[in-house]
């Protein structure tokens, strides 16, 4: 393992990595024990930090649910709007300021379900703006019902027989407009982070899926044991695909 | 000075211009588009046409936080759609301009034709308990002053400052005197320059504080203290005594522009900031046997007057968008003979 440098600032010892860019003193997070969304923060963190980011160039943009708790995680100007409006709010400030670097972390069922209507509307404008979607597949701050991206067939709180329909195909909706997308998952950490890293360098609106899982609200019905198998299940079914630009149900990989 | 013929919607947009609009906005809607239409080829300012108002509402809190004083504008339709983000925004404390050109409702209505049967809606439209800035204007020469005091209250108060109009008032023509008003600075550094975290959840700084109602209670005192101390600066209201009646007519927007045809008969008074409501209007009731409040809706601020008041205030209500001299006389008469 890498050692870990550390700095005193009166009472705080500062950790000298990317956490730099969190707010320590709100740490650790709320989320659950297992939960991928720290991983997410780790990674966006990470690619921030290849690329320079910093407070005096950089804006943080959430939605509603546990994802949308990320924003206020970062050591930025951050805004938790509400549920399913994290795009239109960052299309204002990148417009009203495009010196801004505006990156939005939030959920599925915010970013595809409620707000779904404006990303197809922001990446036919091709805004410059970069969205991170934790895609657990499930709405996992109310409980655990249908999301837009949980599996066919998947049991959920909302779907005791298995979701009748099939996910939302994003790939397809950010393909008709030439936006950047890429999906990846937190198994894949290495593959993630040059997703997110491109994602942020990438002029015109990106978007970044990343198979992120819920333990607490998913994983458990559907027969798993712990965050680890879930993260296993990751590595056995995406495989990355770096030749065509057409992504198969089970390959993970970048489109722009 | 330069005097110029303006529609009530197109002051409302050159107003915002000279008052520092950086960013605006819309979603067309009648009868409020032609303020979209006007900034269309202003260069100050950017402007988004949105795929709806929740886009809408949504981008100019964005817009407004990274620097740029921002508005929308719609009718009652769109309005619904911007309550939540409305309630952001106070929550949030992020300066904002936002314009209702009322038409007949609910739903889809008719959509020519004025009403007023937002005004409730504007100060309980969304949910939760925050405090309004409302102006109500009622002629071109007003809507074009008081959008200059709505960016001014919303800087002052870092909140969204409704600026209530009609379809009558935004498509009315008036020759107008433009003058200079004065124009408040920004008062929110922009995004970009810290590590503030803006939510919506109860926060006490930049921490979300969720179980704690005393932080709640704090933030709530905090909100409604502030909303008074702006609103006290814009004390706007016209009144018409009439010592030989006994009879108060209050009246607000379209219609008060009628009540000048009874100024004879009744005592009128017009409130401009019609919330949080003008305390004046206490001591002035207290001079009159009857008050009678007059509006295009089945009765909304009549309420609002006998909560304040502490009695009994009688209605005139106006359906429907039409405005016929005749008939209000009537139903005036009636409300003073029966009571
Ligand atoms: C307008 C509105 N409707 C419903 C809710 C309740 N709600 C809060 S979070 C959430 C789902 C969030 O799901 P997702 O975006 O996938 O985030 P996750 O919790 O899974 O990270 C819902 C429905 C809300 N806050 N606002
Ligand atoms: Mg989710």
């Amino acid at each position: 393992m890498d050692k870990i440098e550390t700095v005193q600032e009166g009472n705080v010892t500062k950790v000298l990595t990317h956490l730099n860019y969190l707010k320590q003193e709100r740490l650790p997070t709320q989320w659950c024990p297992g939960c991928g969304n720290g991983i997410v923060l780790k990674l966006v963190c990470q690619a921030m930090e290849k690329l320079d980011f910093s407070q005096k160039n950089t804006v943080m943009v959430s939605g509603i649910g546990c994802s949308g708790r990320s924003a206020g995680y970062f050591d930025l100007d951050s805004i938790h709007s509400v549920h399913g409006r994290a795009i239109p709010v960052a299309e204002g400030i990148k417009n009203a300021n495009p010196a801004l670097n505006v990156i939005i972390i939030s959920g599925d069922g915010d970013l595809l379900g409620i707000g779904g209507n404006h990303l197809l509307h922001a990446s036919r404008r091709n805004t410059n703006i970069s969205i991170v979607c934790i895609a657990n597949s499930i709405y996992g701050m109310t409980g655990g019902q249908t999301s837009p991206t949980t599996e066919q067939g998947s049991k959920t709180l909302t779907t005791p027989q298995g979701n009748a329909d099939t996910p939302i195909d994003v790939q397809a909706i950010l393909k008709a407009h030439n936006s950047y997308y890429a999906r990846t998952t937190v198994f894949h950490f290495n593959h993630a982070e040059k997703c997110i890293t491109e994602s942020l360098q990438h002029e015109g609106l990106s978007f970044v899926e990343i198979k992120t899982q819920c333990i607490t609200n998913d994983g458990r019905r559907r027969g798993f044991k712990n965050a680890y198998e879930m993260m296993m299940s990751y590595k056995e079914n995406y495989k990355i695909n770096s030749k065509t630009d057409t992504l198969e149900h089970n390959e993970i990989g970048i489109i722009k | 000075m330069t005097k110029i013929l303006l529609q009530g919607n197109q002051a409302i947009a050159r107003a915002a211009v000279k008052a520092g609009l950086g960013f605006y906005a819309g979603y067309p809607i009648t009868p409020a588009s032609e303020i979209l239409h006007e900034l269309v080829s202003e260069k100050s300012v950017k402007l988004m046409q949105m795929e709806d108002e929740i886009a809408s509402i949504n981008a100019i809190i964005g817009a407004s936080l990274a620097g740029a004083k921002s508005m929308t504008a719609t009718s009652g339709p769109g309005f619904s759609l911007m309550q939540e983000s409305i309630g952001l925004a106070h929550m949030m404390e992020v300066p904002l301009v936002v314009v209702n050109v009322q038409r007949v409702g609910p739903s889809t209505g008719m959509p020519t034709l004025p009403a007023q049967g937002d005004v409730l809606q504007c100060k309980y439209g969304s949910h939760g308990d925050y405090f309004p800035i409302v102006f109500y204007p009622n002629s071109v020469d007003e809507l074009y002053q008081y959008t200059f005091h709505a960016f001014n209250a919303a800087e002052e108060s870092r909140s969204p400052v409704i600026l209530l109009s009609d379809g009558y008032v935004g498509h009315l023509y008036e020759t107008i005197q433009i003058q200079d008003y004065r124009i408040s600075k920004r008062t929110l550094p922009p995004l970009g320059t810290s590590n503030r975290h803006f939510t919506g959840l109860t926060h006490e700084g930049s921490i979300p504080a969720t179980s704690d109602p005393e932080v709640h209670k704090k933030f709530i005192k905090h909100l409604e203290t502030k909303q008074k101390k702006v609103a006290k600066k814009y004390n706007g209201y016209e009144y018409r005594e009439n010592a030989s009646s006994d009879t108060l007519l209050i009246a607000y927007g379209a219609l008060s522009r009628v009540s000048y045809h009874f100024k004879d008969d009744f005592a009128i008074c017009r409130p401009i900031r019609i919330f949080p409501m003008i305390e004046d209007i206490k001591e002035i009731a207290g001079q009159y046997k009857r008050i009678i409040v007059m509006e295009m809706n089945a009765g909304q601020y009549v309420n609002e007057v006998e909560r304040l008041l502490h009695r009994k205030v009688h209605l005139v209500s106006v359906l429907g968008g039409k405005i016929d001299l005749q008939e209000i006389w009537t139903k005036l008469k009636r409300s003073r003979r029966e009571t």
